[in-house]
């Protein structure tokens, strides 16, 4: 037996114990984070400010108000008719022991129209990438791999793309319309990487953006049980002591004079909060909250036009993040319909959007075809009478011996 | 004529095919004709089975008729609210083969190779039925056929035959003498079939 199940169920024991202590401990702390972050609604201005003063110092994410901190906004109607695109992807990685350097982007793609003329288009379009284009990126000097986070950075351009062509292809006529994509709209995975990489990326993923922008396509992207603390970072701010704006001075947390006198931050009331944690109940059913802007660099560095926005939107138990760029938070037209629809897909589709659960199940690409995947590539290595090969740590996987 | 669906799925003794509309299947009995790669040359077959599911496998149809919202929804007014429906669910009819036509002769016993995957398969009109039927061999197939409902199966496409010609009584007289000779050491087998088709 290679999993020792007497000596886990003894670890999974104390860990359910420590997680009832620390349930009890955030409850506390949410609610006193939460009172704080309500009492200060009426002062977005202020706060907004802060932010600003402390994107560059602060450790943690932020958020910067866009509307009152308390809004609660009701859901509003959905229109009787209307139609929306969606995109997800999933990939094979390449296979470093496997026999050939290769990836596979399998992009489920999916249309669906509601109200007097239903209709709906579910396909799937794979992507076989073996150029030495698709496997290094290059600024002349390096060679980067494209593997792991930048082949998940790949695959969202690739969604974003499809996306963009879907909207051309099927979203044609005045029937109201948004494009959805899974996941959040901000390339986290591109945060840390060089800059010509993320050029790279984002400078496709951007064109797909505009190419929805010009046809007054909102662009909204779903995240179901987000853990992004950015709203969080802003209640940080409140609890700051170093936070001083008529001196114009933000949070710089390597000075943090609460941890200079020895003290814990004062911030730490914050620590491993989540934003839905926040403002789950600020919300009650179909409402959304607040729209704010995401302060994340990436976001604000290289998006532009396309700035991600967001707001947090109570579906059943749970709060679902809602992303939209800049040109879609600025429309409130636009922001109520994709509150609407987002709403609505997730009623149709049981607390999660129809739209994406078909997109995903169109995407994912299961064992038996994973395996006939790789039938298809020997087969075909070996008619093109070229040497397929397996390394010997793959073989020793293959074959136990004994 | 237009074809209703194609053949997903074939043996020398039967065919299954998927139908291009959901939940649009030939009836239990009916007479369908499948392509096949010879010219001149197509396979019948009689639908012994209609089901509908996931396409893909493993899935499950989960109940829709009371939303969140607490609004009801009938029937046909679920597909409409649920276009996606129609893409994820497939509706398959599988029909045991009775015979074929090559070059306009109609012969009733097992072709020489059965029709390929994903060719075309039809709903025969009533004249063609009125043509396959006016030989009864087809009746042994039936009858000795394991793993269907076979008198079920006889019954109805006998009813079928009636139906296709202007005398329903003289076509059935004409059958039921024809399971008489075939089941002439099974009285109770035969009493049901009759019940079956009388008129």
């Amino acid at each position: 037996m290679s999993l020792d199940l007497t000596a886990l169920s003894k670890q999974v024991r104390q860990m359910s114990n420590s997680l009832v202590t620390d349930v009890r401990g955030t409850a506390e702390r949410t609610s006193e984070a939460r009172a704080r972050y309500l009492s200060e609604a009426g002062k977005e201005q202020r706060w907004t400010q802060a932010v600003d003063l402390s994107r560059e110092t602060a450790a943690w994410l932020l958020a910067r108000p866009v509307e009152p901190l308390d809004t609660a906004r009701d859901l509003p109607p959905a229109p009787s008719s209307y139609a929306l695109v969606a995109t997800d992807g999933s990939q094979i990685e390449l296979d470093r022991h496997g026999i050939v350097d290769c990836y596979l982007i399998n992009v489920g793609r999916v249309f669906l129209r509601y109200g007097s003329q239903p209709a709906a288009r579910l396909t799937s379009s794979p992507a076989l990438c073996y150029r030495d284009e698709d496997l290094f990126l290059s600024d002349g000097a390096r060679r980067i791999a494209i593997e792991g986070n930048y082949l998940s950075a790949r695959r969202d351009v690739e969604e974003g793309v499809e996306l963009a062509n879907l909207a051309e292809e099927f979203l044609t006529d005045d029937t109201p319309s948004i494009a959805m994509q899974d996941g959040t709209l901000i390339r986290w995975a591109l945060a840390n990487a060089e800059r010509f990489v993320q050029e790279h990326f984002l400078q496709r993923y951007l064109g797909a953006l505009d190419r929805l922008r010009e046809r007054g396509i909102p662009l909204i992207s779903y995240i179901s049980r987000p853990r992004s603390p950015e709203v969080v970072g802003v209640v940080r701010l409140m609890h700051c002591p170093d936070v001083n704006l008529e001196v114009g001075k933000g949070a710089k947390c390597n000075e943090c004079s609460d941890q200079r006198a020895g003290r814990e931050p004062s911030c730490g009331v914050c620590q491993g909060l989540t934003d839905a944690d926040l403002l789950a109940e600020h919300l009650s059913e179909g409402q959304r909250g607040p729209l704010f802007a995401s302060m994340s660099r990436i976001n604000v560095e290289s998006y532009g036009q396309h700035l991600i926005h967001f707001f947090y939107l109570r579906i059943g138990r749970e709060l679902a993040r809602i992303e939209v760029p800049r040109w879609v938070a600025q429309d409130s037209a636009q922001v109520d319909l994709a509150h609407a629809l987002a709403y609505d897909q997730c009623m149709r589709g049981q607390g999660y959007p129809v739209a994406l659960a078909r997109a995903h199940e169109q995407a994912i690409v299961r064992g038996p075809d994973r395996k006939a995947f790789t039938r298809m590539l020997e087969e075909s290595l070996i008619g093109a009478e070229l040497p397929s090969r397996t390394s010997r740590k793959r073989e020793s996987k293959e074959f136990r011996r004994l | 004529m237009e074809r209703i669906g194609e053949v997903i799925e074939s043996s020398t003794t039967s065919f299954t095919a998927g139908a291009y509309e959901l939940l649009a299947a030939p009836p239990f009995g009916a007479l369908v004709r499948a392509q096949s790669r010879t010219p001149g040359l197509a396979i019948y077959g009689l639908i012994y089975e209609i089901r509908t599911g996931s396409k893909e496998p493993g899935g499950r149809a989960v109940v829709r008729g009371r939303t969140y919202t607490g609004r009801n929804l009938y029937d046909a007014e679920i597909y409409h609210e649920h276009p996606d429906l129609a893409e994820v669910l497939q509706t398959e009819f599988s029909a045991i083969t009775v015979g074929y036509v090559d070059n306009e002769r109609i012969y009733q016993y097992l072709p020489p190779q059965p029709p390929p995957v994903h060719y075309s398969v039809y709903e025969c009109l009533p004249n063609e039925v009125l043509r396959f039927s006016e030989r009864c061999e087809f009746f042994r197939t039936l009858l000795f056929a394991s793993h269907i409902p076979s008198d079920e199966l006889l019954a109805a496409a006998i009813r079928n035959a009636a139906h296709a010609r202007a005398n329903e009584q003289a076509y059935l007289i004409h059958a039921g003498r024809q399971m008489a000779s075939l089941l002439k050491d099974d009285y109770d087998r035969l009493a049901a079939l009759l019940r079956r088709i009388r008129p």
